[in-house]
């Protein structure tokens, strides 16, 4: 893992100094909430239906047993005893006190942790893959070149004032967990003719008006990797519209100009700023490397335990996977149990999960887009017993890809922006597709669900979208089908008029039928029929069904 | 107003021409013109041959004044509101894409929290309101000069 340069820790501690002054000259009135807000967004700090809401930064997804420990602490003392982890595998406070917010950095401090960009107009948390250094098939580890982004991006001068948010995923595979292609830079790690270096992709995006990124670049070299990020966000700061916040988006930008226009702009900008000082040379991109290498893990023979305990045998069957060492397991813990709000952890889970971690993961977790957590490394051997601890905590729900494992915004519980509840819906959908077996015949689908149309839940890149709208005051869910956030990324195309949230279960479990009537051998997922048998298949029967029973 | 440059208030020389009279000739060498003007006395001919100071707002395209940059001393970026972070790439061109060596002057809605980025992107002084010279310099002494960045 990443451990702190003293430059790391200096730059922390003075932010914090910084927020505190910035809060202070807030509370006595020498800055107005205007001109406040941008720079308590520069920290993490929104201002929700409720509260504030404090989203702190995890890096690419990777905490250690300390960090998580902290955030149960914080949970605890400043918050309800509770933190939510978000879909670019952050973590959200929902009911922080303003006066006591500087306080909570300093905690974070200590731990090598912060707020800085998770949110505000400037380049948010460097997202990642999950399974990053974790599986045989990867060209290379994203991590860090995660986190020589971050340092780069981090309190740039240049571009802390973007026209919008901005966000970048690195990932190392062909298999896609990142959601690469709806961030406004992908980038992902390919070896050309025995080199590695990047494939870049941007203009994705979610939100009214969803993108799948397009390709610049088919080949950049690792050295120029920094020059090149300046030179697309020098072509959008430049350029992107400031003139309309739904239109300011890098994506609208590439969607306006085309992607060759946009993308002779940036190699122009390339060519003019390149800097020396920016290239990466052999020796930093080491010293970097070097923080990330796997801890000492022995390669045997050990295989996952049999048992005859079924819920332990569901469990194994469905959140482990193997380590690239053979011996070692990946073992996803999911954060959906049937009826609690997606990605949420109390402060007892989160103490817990910390010493299981020392215990059976060398002390490392990390979160996942999809809002559940993982330990990376744990021995094949001591799989029951981990699996035993994490079933008292709760942490041991078998629904890892399954259905019931949806990505949900906050909604309206929450959020000021949101037109509709979405927990409620995915908790639903939870306590309708209870059991291991039925979720498991139903086999690979992503439900996610949006409170509203800024698309927080994913919606769009979901293989059954969910969208809540509000309708005279009552809230109305829009279905979309089709869509994907992986390696073959696709916007989910509307099935017709929305439902009641009454109607909207049986609505669901009609498509299921549609699918599983279609469906040509048991392996066939969801995606893969919807994208043979199209759109109208489903349609016929999900409104055909709707209105008999009317 | 005062005008900033790092931690010493500075003179200002610079004086804006009102809208009323524009024609080629009114101009001093302490003139600070808006981008309206000088496109207007471009097209009239300049006739004086000492440098001018112009006035360019975040919202406005500066391609008309870059073929032109040796006839000004100084360019104020003015800031229609400390959100809009043009100007903050518009300088990076000015200073390595066409050589400026002139002094660049930020105005207009700018926060005191953005201080040091501003320097770092290569503006000399800052315009800002007399009372809030201590904050400004507050915040500039905060600085510890760490960067990610080179």
């Amino acid at each position: 893992m990443y451990k702190y340069s003293n430059i790391d820790k200096k730059i922390i501690a003075d932010r914090t100094k910084q927020f505190q002054n910035q809060v202070e000259r807030r509370l006595n009135g020498k800055l107005t909430e205007e001109e406040f807000k941008p720079l308590r967004l520069m920290n993490g700090l929104y201002l929700q239906l409720h509260a504030y809401m404090l989203r702190v930064a995890i890096p690419y997804g990777e905490l250690s047993s300390t960090q998580l420990r902290k955030l149960a602490f914080i949970a605890d003392k400043f918050d309800r005893g509770y933190g939510h982890f978000t879909t670019r595998q952050n973590i959200q406070f929902n009911w922080p006190k303003l006066p006591e917010v500087p306080e909570i950095l300093d905690q974070l401090s200590e731990v090598e942790m912060h707020a800085i960009q998770t949110s505000g107009n400037c380049i948010r948390n460097i997202s990642s893959d999950h399974l990053a250094g974790l599986t045989a098939e990867e060209v290379e580890d994203p991590r860090p070149w995660c986190e020589i982004i971050r340092k780069w991006s981090t309190f740039h001068p240049e571009f802390s004032f973007l026209p919008r948010k901005f966000k970048i995923a690195v990932t190392g595979c062909l298999e896609d967990r990142t959601a690469l292609l709806v961030h406004d830079i992908g980038l992902r790690l390919i070896k050309k003719n025995n080199v590695i270096g990047f494939e870049v992709f941007v203009g994705g995006g979610q939100g009214r008006t969803p993108h799948i990124a397009k390709m610049i670049r088919s080949f950049l070299s690792k050295k120029d990797l920094l020059n090149y990020l300046e030179a697309i966000l020098t072509t959008y700061n430049q350029l992107g519209r400031r003139d309309n916040i739904y239109k300011a988006r890098i994506k609208i930008l590439v969607n306006e100009l085309g992607v060759q226009k946009f993308k002779s702009l940036v190699e122009k900008n390339f060519v003019k700023f390149s800097n020396e000082k920016l290239k990466l040379d052999k020796n930093t991109i080491n010293d970097i490397f070097n923080f990330f290498k796997l801890p000492k893990l022995k390669y045997s023979s050990n295989k996952l335990p049999i048992s005859k305990n079924k819920k332990f045998n569901e469990w194994k069957q469905q959140n482990t996977l193997p380590h690239k060492i053979s011996g070692y397991s990946i073992v996803l813990i999911s954060l959906k149990p049937p009826g609690k709000p997606p990605g949420d952890a109390d402060s007892r889970q989160m103490q817990e999960l910390a010493n299981i971690s020392d215990d059976f993961s060398f002390g490392e977790i990390r979160v996942t887009h999809e809002q559940n957590l993982v330990l990376p490394h744990v021995n094949n051997t001591q799989i029951y017993q981990l699996w035993q601890q994490l079933d008292i905590l709760k942490l041991a729900t078998p629904n890892i890809g399954l259905i019931s494992d949806t990505i949900c915004c906050p909604g309206m519980d929450y959020c000021a922006l949101a037109t509709a509840r979405s927990i409620p819906i995915s908790q639903k959908i939870g306590n309708n597709f209870k059991k291991y077996f039925d979720q498991k015949s139903i086999g690979d689908i992503k439900i996610k669900i949006s409170g509203c149309i800024n698309a927080c839940g994913h919606h769009h890149v979901g293989n059954i979208g969910i969208l809540g709208l509000d309708r005279n005051g009552e809230e109305f869910y829009q279905i979309t089908l089709g869509g994907s956030a992986k390696e073959d990324a696709a916007i989910g195309q509307i099935i017709g008029p929305s439902f009641s949230e009454k109607k909207l279960i049986s609505a669901i479990r009609r498509i299921i039928k549609t699918y599983r009537k279609n469906k040509k051998n048991a392996s066939e997922d969801f995606l893969s029929v919807f994208r043979r048998i199209g759109i109208e298949a489903f349609k016929k029967d999900l409104y055909d069904n709707t209105r008999k029973k009317n | 107003m005062i005008i900033l440059e790092r931690k010493t208030e500075k003179l200002n020389k610079y004086k804006r021409i009102t809208n009323e009279f524009f024609s080629a000739n009114d101009f001093l060498p302490t003139s600070l013109l808006s981008l309206y003007q000088w496109q207007e006395i471009k097209k009239q001919g300049i006739k004086k041959n000492f440098q001018l100071a112009i006035e360019i707002n975040s919202d406005e395209s500066s391609e008309s004044i870059k073929d032109s940059l040796k006839k000004f001393s100084m360019i104020q970026l003015n800031f229609k509101t400390f959100k809009d972070g043009r100007p903050f790439t518009l300088v990076k061109e000015l200073r390595i894409e066409h050589k400026f060596k002139g002094e660049i002057r930020a105005s207009g809605h700018i926060l005191p929290d953005q201080y040091v980025f501003l320097l770092r992107c290569g503006f000399d002084t800052v315009e800002i309101k007399k009372e809030d010279k201590e904050i400004w310099i507050e915040l500039l002494n905060l600085d510890n000069g760490l960067y990610y960045q080179p």
